[in-house]
């Protein structure tokens, strides 16, 4: 096993070498090459990587141009978990058979997709992996929207949420149904880590996934990331808004190690109510109507139970 | 490298990131790595700014973290030290901006054609009434 690059402050941490280049085409703001580069930059060993369909593959791929610095594959719009797996299983091969060039160098595979590739397109195939016990990391920058094509709703999508399938308007508040809970779908394929993380919380994404490139076996990650153009917000405030997603507890950070040992590695010192998340938002704007209002409170309820059930698990080891 | 039709693309295109042999690149820092004419790192986006971010070190912390939720990998961190914005690839978002925590900040965003040194010496003062 290589050394694990220990990170212990900011500073420390600036020293990394980036292995994501600028001049993508994402657009301004975007969390997703934030949440790429405090994955990439967690460790110092190479690395193999992919990605499915989404703004990620097709912003940072642009025919001529590349704008990673290790090896990265795309294919599809499901398969990008089932790519780097079998990079992975060719690697295992490799070194049983002692064919390896450099067998010392110990690389991480890691698969990034969108909600859409991951929720909905590619879930079979994810599910494939974690059942079949690769040792790769799948990261997900839930974005809660197909944002690449224009922003239709995948079931990562909110309710309330408007989106361009599921509209608000005269007779609809936007999506009606609730969002699948991933991170215990996945956790209950019994994977070593499954984990949800905010890139405003980098000391803790960072650990997570250090945690996770060190264990033996399949990891899952979800990662939430403000969509300044689906999201409708101002780009500067992509921080922002992600501080209010963890504060007001939208989006829990939590970790589920073997599939039933839940801790919770964040709780806000002050929680924000819900409806300030939703007002910073273009997509919730409609809520703020009197024939709506009652939706807001249901928001808080459904945040406030998934907390009480978060400790309640936590508490179990269930 | 030069624009190409329609129909002059290959299928299933494989791009190098860097010429010749490249090894232990996590721990080569951008201005010691070779880089190829297909990485991106050789283009531009300079154009879509209508607004840059300024840097003033005079009230720098090095806290970095400017460096760490940049989305374009723009701000310049070396030796521990926050040296600079990289205006090839800020696309000014003004995230560096709304992240600073000194008082007055220490990066402001300023129009595209202003002029970065008078901008410099007119900087807004300590602002009291925030603490």
């Amino acid at each position: 096993m290589s050394e694990m690059k220990k990170i212990k402050n900011l500073k420390e941490f600036s020293t990394s070498a980036d292995r994501f280049e600028g001049a993508n085409l994402l657009c301004p703001g975007c969390a997703h090459s934030i949440i790429v580069r405090e994955v990439l930059n967690a460790t110092n060993d190479d690395l193999v990587l992919s990605a499915s369909t989404g703004c990620l593959e097709v912003c940072t791929a642009v025919y001529p141009y590349t704008s990673w610095d290790a090896s990265w594959i795309h294919i599809g719009f499901e398969n990008g978990s089932t790519a780097v797996a079998g990079a992975e299983a060719m690697y295992k091969a490799l070194k049983n058979k002692g064919r390896l060039k450099q067998p010392d160098r110990n690389p991480k595979f890691v698969s990034f997709a969108g909600d859409g590739a991951s929720y909905d397109i590619g879930f079979q195939w994810i599910s494939g992996c974690m059942e079949r016990g690769h040792n790769i990391m799948h990261v997900v920058l839930d974005n809660e929207v197909y944002a690449n094509t224009g922003g239709q709703r995948s079931s990562s999508t909110p309710i309330g949420s408007s989106a361009t399938t599921a509209p608000a308007g005269r007779v609809s508040y936007g999506e009606k149904r609730n969002k699948k809970d991933m991170v215990s779908i996945m956790a209950s394929h019994h994977i070593p880590y499954a984990a949800q993380v905010a890139p405003n919380k980098w000391k803790d994404m960072v650990k997570k996934i250090q945690h996770g490139f060190s264990v033996d076996g399949p990891v899952f990650i979800n990662a939430v990331s403000p969509c300044t153009t689906e999201w409708k917000f101002d780009p500067k405030d992509t921080m922002m808004i992600t501080d209010l997603a963890t504060d007001s507890l939208v989006f829990p950070l939590y970790e589920i190690i073997d599939g039933h040992e839940l801790n919770i590695t964040y709780r806000p010192k002050n929680v924000v109510p819900v409806e300030e998340y939703l007002a910073a938002q273009g997509r919730f704007k409609h809520l703020f109507k009197d024939e709506y209002k009652y939706l807001i409170k249901e928001w808080q309820e459904r945040v406030d139970a998934n907390w009480a059930y978060l400790n309640r698990r936590e508490e179990a080891r269930v | 490298m030069a624009k190409r039709g329609w129909d002059e693309f290959e299928i299933g295109a494989m791009l190098r990131s860097f010429d010749g042999v490249s090894n232990d690149i996590a721990t080569t820092l951008q201005e010691d790595r070779n880089y190829s004419q297909s990485n991106s790192f050789v283009a531009s986006v300079a154009d879509w700014r209508i607004a840059k971010p300024v840097f003033n070190k005079d009230f720098c912390i090095d806290c970095q973290f400017c460096w760490i939720y940049c989305p374009d990998m723009s701000i310049i961190a070396r030796d521990k030290k926050m040296i600079g914005v990289d205006m090839d690839h800020c696309k000014g978002c003004g995230i560096c901006v709304e992240v600073c925590p000194t008082n007055p900040k220490s990066l402001l965003m300023f129009p595209e054609q202003a002029d970065e040194e008078a901008e410099l010496s007119q900087w807004p003062a300590k602002d009291k009434e925030t603490k």
